[in-house]
């Protein structure tokens, strides 16, 4: 019971087995305008969570690809988020337009996760999760170092976001900027799940073997998997860049990576509305706990140890007691109730 | 030459505390195949315990030796929740000692704060063939010596121990010849405590720990046990070694900051060659 058929165990229990794991062309128009609306009306209050979320969703769809249908663990997704970062960020420093940073930075973060994908994806399970945490530390640690990164001061004055005469000016352009550009990813992530390529990653997650019998080239699946769900950081890390203004090595630290796990794994693996559900979930309790935390009277650790501390038990409790995440438990609820019914 | 042996002796000490939390890991991987996250949250758990211990009054030694039991509880309680329900697969595992070495995060804040705490060891320094070598890292390697033969002779001439190499080799021929596979789990669990226990109150006095110092322990951990393929409790020593030298060598000669990408780089190496050493299908079905 180990290596392989141990990883099949985790992922078939945690990837809500037999659910519609796409999400339907209508669901995805609604959700859209939903999103757009609230990008309209929602409160300058709000609007930085709000773009936050959007963004931890970017990265979690593609963490939540690469555990359910490629049966890769990453510890080190937040390596390509500081990757599509600073390459934006670079770029629009040394005055290249802000537009094509933007689409440079899922590019080269695909790239670099190809390039360290092909010796990296012939590890499995443990191996590959701390390869992917130790090449996140190698990364952050290399630029803290390189000059021309800003070492561990980072880059700062990075310009706004702006396309031909028009430039994002505040909260309410990036809101749009980014669910937009969630949008884009959660269509991406949809077609590659219905596709044969999809069907092939969702046997090779079961059995490699068995997979590769049935004529699906492994390898290669796991590599364009990890650099899809590179590039979906990257581009995430891109806008972060551009909205937050300043990037550095701090900006990427471990916990983040866990954190993209985290949500993945609590809104339920390989289902693209496990993962927004996930981010959601998970943003909006941090975010109400910093509020509690912040509170008066409340010591001045409160905040962090909170959100340790519901990271962790959700975490636990996930994979102990609702293995499919919470997408797939609520999805059951509803349809055995219904079934009740008639 | 002088310089040659400081570093060597420094790369030693801190090879030691690598070597006895990569020996954790294998001591609970080699019996319930679980690599586990938290290993290095019982160095840190013990560091920040002994610190706390001896500024209460406990003497030395006596702080030292009640910090490592307060490892082996953690030890235990992280056994009892990552062996989980029965079918907890172990990947499933790693996911959630990785919550509980966060949820440890949680309660060190709280108990010891975010600052990095330290306590003085063994003072004073003396030279040999010209080089000054402080006390504290002769005795880190001392202990660490008298730790592995201890566990060498737990392993080989007790029952316990040869119930956990039992557990370790065939867990259902040991179920037949009546050992409980989950208590050697959490024997398991509470050893892997302990080891990472001692290396936690060993290397405090050299470099100051504070509640997330726990990942590059880990992965330094992890590397050294690499290199026993996570079975080997000897190899895991020997890969702690050649870290710890490696990496004061970078640290001397070359920069400081380079440790940690010449010690991971190492350790990627090593795994992939391992990798593409062995054939997917012996793997699968192993």
């Amino acid at each position: 019971m180990s290596g392989m058929s141990g990883m099949a165990g985790l992922l078939a229990r945690l990837r809500g087995n037999g659910e519609p794991a796409g999400i339907r062309l209508p669901h995805l128009a609604g959700l859209f305008a939903l999103t757009m609306v609230l990008a309209a009306t929602l409160g300058e209050a709000q609007l930085s969570v709000f773009i936050l979320l959007g963004l931890a969703a970017m990265v979690t769809v593609g963490v939540s690809l690469l555990m359910g249908y490629a049966g890769q663990v990453s510890l080190g997704q937040a390596a390509f988020y500081a990757v599509g970062g600073y390459t934006a960020g670079l770029m629009s420093v040394h005055g290249l337009p802000p537009l094509l940073g933007l689409l440079a930075a899922p590019v080269v973060a695909a790239l670099f996760a190809t390039v360290i994908g092909i010796p990296l994806l012939r590890l499995r399970g443990h191996h590959l999760a701390f390869a992917t945490l130790a090449t996140q530390l190698i990364l952050l640690s290399l630029a803290g170092e390189l000059e021309f990164l800003g070492g561990s001061i980072g880059l700062q004055g990075i310009p706004r976001f702006g396309a031909g005469g028009l430039e994002l000016e505040n909260d309410r352009g990036y809101a749009f900027l980014t669910w937009g550009a969630l949008a884009v990813v959660v269509l991406v992530a949809r077609n590659v799940i219905e596709s044969r390529q999809g069907r092939g990653l969702r046997a090779l997650a079961t059995s490699e073997i068995a997979a590769e019998s049935a004529g699906v080239a492994v390898g290669r699946a796991k590599l364009a998997v990890f650099a899809l769900s590179a590039a979906f950081a990257g581009l995430a890390g891109g806008i972060y860049a551009y909205y937050v203004g300043y990037i550095a090595p701090g900006s990427f630290p471990i916990l983040l990576s866990i954190e993209y796990v985290v949500m993945a794994v609590v809104g339920g693996l390989g289902t693209i509305w496990g993962a927004l559900a996930g981010a959601t979930a998970i943003v909006l309790l941090i975010q109400l706990l910093n509020n509690v935390g912040t509170m008066e009277g409340m010591p001045s650790y409160a905040p962090s140890v909170l959100s340790y501390a519901v990271y962790s038990l959700l975490l636990i409790a996930a994979v102990l007691f609702m293995p499919g995440g919470l997408v797939p438990a609520v999805r059951a609820r509803l349809s055995s109730r219904s079934a009740g019914a008639t | 030459m002088s310089n040659f042996l400081s570093y060597l002796i420094n790369g030693l000490a801190v090879g030691c505390g690598f070597a006895l939390i990569g020996s954790g890991l294998v001591a609970i991987h080699r019996v319930t195949r679980i690599v586990n996250f938290a290993q290095a949250m019982f160095a840190v758990v013990a560091g920040l315990s002994a610190a706390s211990f001896l500024s209460a009054g406990l003497p030395h030694g006596v702080a030292e030796i009640a910090a490592v039991l307060v490892a082996v509880a953690a030890g235990v309680l992280v056994g009892l929740l990552a062996m989980g329900r029965r079918g907890t697969s172990p990947l499933s595992s790693l996911i959630i000692t990785l919550g509980v070495g966060i949820f440890a995060y949680a309660v060190e804040v709280m108990i010891w704060g975010d600052q990095p705490r330290s306590f003085p060891g063994l003072r004073g320094s003396f030279t040999i063939a010209g080089a000054t070598v402080q006390k504290q890292y002769l005795l880190v390697i001392a202990v660490t010596a008298v730790t592995f033969t201890a566990l060498a002779l737990f392993f080989n001439r007790t029952y316990a121990g040869k119930g956990l190499t039992a557990c370790a080799s065939n867990p259902y021929a040991a179920r037949v010849v009546g050992i409980d596979p989950r208590r050697m789990g959490l024997l398991a669990f509470g050893l892997g405590g302990a080891l990472g226990g001692i290396a936690g109150v060993l290397v405090t006095p050299l470099q100051p720990i504070s509640f997330d110092s726990d990942v590059t322990l880990i992965v330094n951990g992890f590397a050294a046990a690499i290199f026993g393929g996570l079975v080997r409790p000897g190899a895991a020593l020997a890969g702690g070694l050649v870290l710890g030298v490696a990496e004061a060598m970078v640290a001397g000669y070359g920069k400081a900051s380079y440790q940690i990408e010449v010690a991971l780089g190492l350790m990627l190496a090593l795994m992939i060659w391992q990798a593409v050493r062995t054939p997917a299908l012996q793997e699968e079905t192993a």
